[in-house]
């Protein structure tokens, strides 16, 4: 199968600086996509190149077969965007933000009222169709967006950090939307992240830092690649735990409270654990997470995704 | 043609909606006309009430219309434009539905002055004036609409469009005939009333509503209706003419320069900090 978006040594600089330096990835029709880096890594830049607002500096940008510089009517058809910045008409009411979205993207005027409450639906927020968008807090707001995003049903939905900023809660309904919406309409999601777990959610995880793509893959593939599984024993007789780890060829490191042990052979772990059965007092397995994976090839943390 | 309507429309209600714009367009015609009835009492022109309020009317579509269209640059900072942009009207009816709403505010502003003029004494011999004087206010509404355009689109920040705007409109409005007669002007400032556009939509405008189109040349030219340039007299119909290409000009320029927007070079005002 063809991809749904194809980018060829995508190259975007403003002025003389490279904020998108030669990048190049596809994206499988009806997958969830994601981007991950840190603040400043051309995450935006690369969002807004392939939904034709920005003009690109080098290279091919495709959606769905058509060329994102010469084909734009085409291409904005087949696309919605929930941009990083709000782009919602604040004095209008939300209702009136998703009625003029129909009419831009020619929505028959049969299906309109019925559309307007179906997203309206998904996020949770009819009662507030009549409201003014200033009225709104920050996190409804979001929702609005991400609702009028959906309502032209495109083939493609571009969610620039559709989450931050937003309570648990909502958080886990709107990727509960995100993973539905793929599922059932096959719309194919493209968004960017700062958090880790939401990134794990994802088909496929290109990690950008400094304008490249330093690693692209599914998440299962680029954890097995890059992270270890780690085991955080603490005991009551340091002493022997660390001639057992000797003897047992485990590397590990010591720390102060805790010994981290590598975990990527269990058998011989349960063995040392085996012999320790009587004086060990706590003991922690750890699975390696995107963020370990972040740090192991930037060798750095991802600010805000630390927390996850 | 569904999105230019609906994008006038959404500017339309915005205007309404903004209560402490809405009063003061409201109260500011019966400023003007308190204001400028008191200088064009003595004056010798036949008629002077009318003539006055045909020029407050004009200069105020003028004003308006080149005002509205700068709403456009706040629907960039506040990244609704963004919305607009990204969807797939063509840029040509975006920008129709900006000028349609310049034009249709400044057209109403212009009304309400003729309206309260009709109670201080504007007479108008048959009501088809009154038609042709609507349609002449759309025209020009539309013609400065294309210049407000140009200007917003090139300026892309609304502070600098507002010096811009009062840099440019405080000296058109002066200079145009409008509220002072250029007759009043030094002679230096009556030839650069003589390249202002707005001269030639006031000339016109007051032709219509004063009912002169049949007048004698010579009457025209000593009430201003038509000027006498090196030998060469413009009547009336050749300052439509000449309204008719400068906004033709503009409203092609404003429209390419709108369609050109790269938003990666539109400085990043402040509605664009807002931050989730
Ligand atoms: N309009 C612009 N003009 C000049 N430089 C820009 C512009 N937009 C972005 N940049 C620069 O390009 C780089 C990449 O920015 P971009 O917005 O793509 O980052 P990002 O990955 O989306 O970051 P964040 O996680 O903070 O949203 C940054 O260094 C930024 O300063
Ligand atoms: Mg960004």
């Amino acid at each position: 199968m063809n991809p749904i978006i194809e980018v060829k040594n995508f190259t975007k600089r403003y002025g003389k600086f490279t904020a998108v330096d030669n990048i190049s990835f596809d994206v499988a029709e009806g997958s969830i996509f994601a981007f991950l880096g840190p603040n400043g890594a051309g995450k935006s830049t690369t969002i807004n190149t392939l939904c034709t607002i920005f003009e690109k500096t080098e290279g091919i940008l495709r959606i769905d077969g058509k060329d994102v510089s010469t084909q734009k009517s085409e291409v904005r058809r087949a696309i919605g965007v929930v941009f990083q910045d709000s782009t919602l008409d604040k004095k209008m009411t939300v209702e009136e933000n998703l009625k003029m979205h129909c009419v831009f993207y020619s929505v028959p005027k049969s299906e309109v009222n019925e559309r307007i409450s179906f997203v309206l639906e998904l996020v949770e927020l009819s009662e507030w169709r009549k409201k003014r968008v200033s009225a709104l807090s920050g996190g409804m707001k979001r929702r609005v967006e991400i609702a009028r995003g959906l309502i032209h049903y495109p083939k493609v939905l571009f969610l620039d950090e559709p989450t931050t900023g937003l309570d648990p809660q909502t958080r886990a309904h709107i990727w509960e939307y995100i993973v539905k919406l793929q599922k059932e309409k096959n719309i194919t999601m493209f968004l960017t992240t700062h958090y880790m777990d939401e990134a794990e959610i994802c088909n496929q995880v290109a990690i950008m830092d400094g304008g490249k793509i330093v690693a692209n893959d599914t998440p299962f593939a680029l954890k097995k690649q890059y992270t270890k599984d780690r085991a955080y024993i603490t005991t009551e007789r340091p002493e022997e735990l660390e001639r057992l780890l000797h003897t047992y060829n485990l590397d590990y490191i010591k720390k102060p409270k805790y010994y981290r042990v590598d975990a990527c052979n269990i058998p011989t772990l349960l063995q040392v654990l085996g012999e320790q059965k009587d004086v060990i007092t706590d003991l922690e397995l750890k699975k390696g997470t995107l963020n370990d994976v972040f740090l192991e090839i930037t060798g750095k943390e991802i600010r805000e995704g630390t927390k996850s | 043609m569904k999105t230019v309507l609906a994008l006038c429309m959404r500017n339309l209600k915005e205007f309404v909606r903004n209560r402490t714009r809405l009063i003061f367009s409201i109260i500011f015609p019966f400023f003007f006309i308190y204001v400028f009835s008191a200088i064009f009492r003595n004056d010798y022109i036949e008629n002077p009430i009318s003539h006055m309020l045909a020029g407050i009317a004009i200069a105020t579509v003028f004003d308006f219309s080149l005002r509205i269209s700068s709403t456009t640059i706040d629907d960039m900072a506040s990244g609704f434009m963004k919305e607009v942009l990204v969807s797939p009207v063509s840029r040509l009816s975006v920008a129709g539905g900006q000028f349609l709403s310049s034009a249709v505010i400044g057209t109403m502003q212009g009304l309400l002055i003729i309206i309260i003029g009709f109670f201080i004494g504007f007479r108008i011999t048959t009501p088809l004036t009154i038609i042709y004087m609507i349609l002449a206010m759309i025209f020009v509404g539309f013609v400065f609409a294309g210049f407000g355009l140009f200007l917003a689109t090139n300026t892309k920040s609304t502070q600098t469009f507002q010096v811009i705007s009062v840099a440019i409109t405080m000296p058109m409005t002066f200079l145009s005939g409008a509220y002072i007669p250029l007759e009043h002007l030094p002679p230096t400032l009556t030839y650069i009333s003589y390249i202002n556009p707005l001269t030639y939509a006031v000339a016109l405008f007051r032709t219509i509503s004063l009912e002169r189109l049949a007048t004698p040349q010579s009457q025209l030219i000593a009430e201003e209706l038509a000027f006498e340039i090196g030998g060469f007299v413009v009547t009336p119909w050749i300052s439509a003419l000449f309204l008719l290409g400068f906004g033709a000009l503009f409203l092609l320029l404003s429209t390419i320069s709108f369609a050109r927007t790269d938003f990666s070079k539109v400085s990043r005002g402040a509605g664009e900090q807002i931050d989730w």
